[in-house]
């Protein structure tokens, strides 16, 4: 699973990476192209790199980071050049000048990182032999032609182009013959540089990617998380950079969340604008971010590294396979469940499954959907406004109206009873009165007759909270 | 990208790169021509039509430049490029580089090039030819054109050229409506017209006359350009307090066009096609009557001459966000059909019609188009460096 095979997932991943200051378009693509990291070994060691480059943009001042930011930015997407090399082609004058290029970029960054002690973090293989094949007159330019030093015949026949311009047709082919001879030699001696040259492309790339993280992590305010003993995650103050930043343009501040979750079901359930996606997101969003070696947003953060990650969202349909939203949700569901017969370890983060049908068999499948997944390597964190049967989960609550404010606060409740304040907040929204008013007649239990159960439920339920 | 340190300029020894059959009232016209375009940073020739002769004033001024003074690069915009024209099966002259000079062209005709040169940068830039590579002449010869084929890549290889020290970019400007990249980015022109255009004399005295017109339109004010530069599309009106305000339409080629609720609008901008349509709805909108029509540069206005004269007549004031000073404006009296018409009438009505010179590069025959940096026969089969009119 690429980093691109998720970059649209809807909690936000996208986001991320277009805050990311990437100077080339090949560290996009190779970070795009990296694959999610599945062993705690393998985070630690990622994070542990990141660490360094933290270090080092503090160390060092902002005209020095833009200045290798700049250089970082001549680093070019040549793969095929190397495979060409690689597979012993003769490379023509573009090709040697995007070898020569690239090896100047490696050696002059290779210098800068050695400079801050960052030179075992990312090893770039050294290339200045590579620079030498390519550069007989010891210019130390990044420009390339055969030059004349190569071959003395080819210096006399261009000497006497210029002196006889006339002569310049048959001149030149002749010097295209020792051209390509000189590039076929250049082609072989260059040959066992093509590996060190495509490790020092992707060492380029790495530099380039965990500068931009490291740079993201001071600008977002990001944590370093630790990577969890047993598979419980701890969060503590964590919020979404996005939902965060849209909140602030309207001078508007985001509440962090704390919360704790492990192979348990956790099920929040809350008021309506309590921010309970909010939570689901952001909780996808920081297990992704760790599994490809992120900052965290939160002020702490204590993860547990997952096989598969699953967000189900309810309300996205799938036009192209002709589901509705609820299909298409059942189907997501169905994967997760599938998912959890094998020996994985899986994270689903699933948000108000079953919102689109009836109450009482949406009730029945929520409850049913939390049986079927306990007691499974599967860390489940669910939404949910039904009010569903006694279970052993670990149930939260979004604190709600306060005083007339909302308070996102999730606590803990001893029971996944859900409140019922669907007709305050909208009140509190200025809702037609009359309809308000009528609604809250309904609910009255003089007036329940012809409700089903699952709605006596739930009128027990609002006089127990509000009447 | 890397380049050799910039030699600092001095003020060398002028060279006459004159012609030997040019009289001295020629040559001297022909300094003034040349001596022109060095007060600017960049320079594009178009043409009116295939044909025109572009190429022609292209190779003209590139074999007449200082080279020993003003560091410079060439560039094409548009799809051009291929030795045979393909839509009139006529040869297509190439260009003649002189030793020193730096060119961008596509990956496909940087391998094709016959001439030695040093590569300098290989961007990301990609044209359907390959990615835009950058380069120096180490001798002299010919080489297919092809540069950026976007407003924006065009730009940029401009401000690198400009960054590393270059101090005249030249661009092959097309003026095709196939090319996203418009030549207005250049601080100076020279337009390229001919029999190609139109053989009746008077049609095509008076459309090159009309694009003269265009491409004189003055700038906008520093306060609209700073404003609309950064939009790239859609249309748009400023009211008297100075605020931008997007009109919703698909484009000003939209039948659906209205203009409610714009009581107040100084300035109305259309960053893409100026068409009749649009020119004729805004000059018959009294509430519009001192507006102030700006568009992005005069290859943006597709409008007729009719339209567009009625509209000034009416009062309407239009103007540019970009504008090149146009320089001068070339001949080619021959159209790829064989028709010829005379060179010195034309000449003279152009003249008189545009105020500007006008040249007729193409006059003479074979021997004496010969490039002087060149020597060689077949860069142009039917250069000269004659000028007859002005």
């Amino acid at each position: 699973m690429q980093l691109r095979d998720n970059i649209e997932s809807p909690c936000g991943l996208r986001y991320m990476l277009d805050q990311l200051e990437l100077q080339s378009g090949y560290a996009r693509r190779w970070l795009l192209d990296m694959p999610m990291m599945r062993t705690g070994e393998e985070i630690a060691q990622a994070y542990a790199v990141l660490h360094r480059f933290v270090e080092f943009i503090e160390q060092v001042d902002t005209p020095y980071i833009n200045t290798l930011q700049f250089r970082l930015q001549g680093l070019k997407d040549i793969r095929t050049t190397i495979k060409n090399l690689g597979q012993k082609a003769v490379l023509d004058d573009i090709e040697l000048f995007e070898v020569k290029h690239l090896a100047i970029l490696a050696v002059d960054v290779a210098e800068r990182m050695r400079n801050h002690g960052l030179d075992d973090a990312v090893q770039i293989p050294d290339l200045n032999e590579v620079i030498t094949i390519l550069d007989p007159d010891g210019l130390k330019m990044a420009t390339f032609y055969v030059y004349d030093s190569y071959c003395q015949e080819l210096r006399d026949l261009r000497s006497q182009m210029r002196q006889h311009p006339e002569q310049q047709e048959d001149l030149l082919l002749q010097c295209a013959e020792i051209e390509e001879g000189v590039r076929r030699d250049l082609s072989q001696q260059l040959h066992p540089f093509a590996k060190a040259l495509e490790a020092a492309q992707v060492a380029l790339a790495q530099i380039d990617v965990n500068l931009a993280k490291a740079l993201q992590m001071k600008q977002l305010g990001l944590c370093f998380p630790t990577i969890s003993s047993d598979e419980s995650s701890r969060y503590e103050s964590m919020f979404h950079p996005q939902v965060k930043d849209a909140l602030e343009k309207t001078k508007k501040t985001f509440q962090p969340v704390t919360l704790e979750f492990g192979l348990k079901p956790t099920l929040i359930t809350g008021a309506n604008m309590g921010g309970k996606t909010v939570v689901l997101k952001t909780l996808t969003l920081c297990q992704y971010l760790f599994q490809y070696g992120f900052g965290i947003p939160a002020e702490k953060a204590d993860i547990a590294v997952k096989d598969e990650i699953y967000f189900c969202i309810g309300d996205e349909q799938s036009i192209e396979k002709g589901l509705s939203s609820f299909a298409a949700e059942m189907k997501n569901i169905d994967a997760v469940i599938k998912a959890s017969r094998e020996d994985r370890k899986i994270v689903a983060l699933i948000d108000e499954p079953a919102r689109t049908t009836n109450p009482t068999e949406g009730t029945a499948l929520v409850s049913a959907l939390v049986k079927v997944l306990s007691g499974k390597r599967l860390s489940l964190v669910m939404t949910t406004h039904y009010d569903i049967e006694p279970t052993d989960a670990h149930c939260l609550r979004v604190k709600g109206f306060e005083n007339g404010t909302m308070n996102y606060e999730l606590v803990e409740v001893q029971d996944g009873e859900v409140p019922h304040e669907a007709l305050n907040i909208a009140e509190s929204l200025g809702i037609d009165k009359e309809w308000i008013a009528e609604a809250r007649r309904i609910l009255t239990p003089s007036n329940s007759r012809g409700l089903d159960k699952g709605a006596n439920s739930t009128i027990l339920g609002v006089k127990k909270h509000f009447c | 990208m890397d380049c050799r340190a910039v030699t600092p300029w001095q003020p060398p020894p002028i060279v006459i790169s004159g012609c030997h059959n040019m009289t001295a009232l020629q040559d001297q016209t022909n300094m003034s021509f040349i001596n022109e375009i060095l007060n600017y940073d960049s320079l594009s020739i178009v043409g009116l039509q295939k044909n025109t002769g572009k190429t022609v004033s292209l190779n003209y001024v590139l074999d007449r430049l200082p080279i020993d003074r003003k560091r410079i690069a060439v560039t094409s915009i548009g799809i051009d490029g291929e030795t045979t024209d393909q839509v009139t099966r006529t040869q297509k002259p190439e260009i003649y580089l002189r030793q020193g000079m730096y060119f961008g062209t596509s990956e496909m005709h940087y391998r094709q090039k016959r001439i030695v040169s040093e590569l300098i940068d290989v961007s990301d830039e990609n044209t359907s030819l390959g990615r835009v590579v950058t380069a120096k002449a180490l001798t002299g010869g010919k080489i297919l054109l092809s540069g950026p084929s976007s407003a924006s890549g065009l730009k940029r290889w401009m401000k690198d050229m400009h960054r590393v020290g270059l101090d005249l970019v030249i661009i092959d400007g097309a003026l095709s409506r196939l090319s996203l990249a418009s030549p207005a980015v250049s601080q100076s022109m020279i337009l390229a017209t001919g029999a190609a255009y139109s053989t009746n004399m008077t049609t095509l005295v008076n459309q090159t006359a009309f694009v003269v017109e265009l491409i004189n339109i003055a700038l906008t004010n520093d306060f609209n350009l700073n404003l609309l530069m950064p939009i790239e599309k859609g249309v748009w009106y400023v009211d008297s307090e100075g605020a931008l305000h997007e009109i919703k339409m698909v484009s000003s080629l939209s039948q659906e066009i209205h203009f409610e609720g714009m009581d107040d609008c100084k300035t109305l901008y259309v960053a893409g096609a100026l068409v009749d349509s649009f020119l004729e709805k805004v000059r018959k909108n009294p509430k519009l009557k001192t507006t102030e029509l700006v568009v992005r540069d005069f290859t943006r206005i597709f409008a007729s001459p009719q339209q567009y004269r009625m509209f000034l007549k009416s009062g309407g004031k239009i103007r540019v966000l970009q504008k090149s000073k146009l320089i001068a404006v070339t001949v080619n009296p021959t159209s790829p059909l064989g028709v010829t018409l005379d060179s010195d009438t034309l000449c003279a009505k152009l003249t008189e019609a545009i105020h500007l010179p006008v040249y007729d590069l193409m006059k003479n025959n074979v021997d004496d188009c010969v490039p002087q940096s060149s020597q060689t026969k077949s860069v142009c089969e039917t250069q000269t460096h004659t000028m007859r009119c002005n």
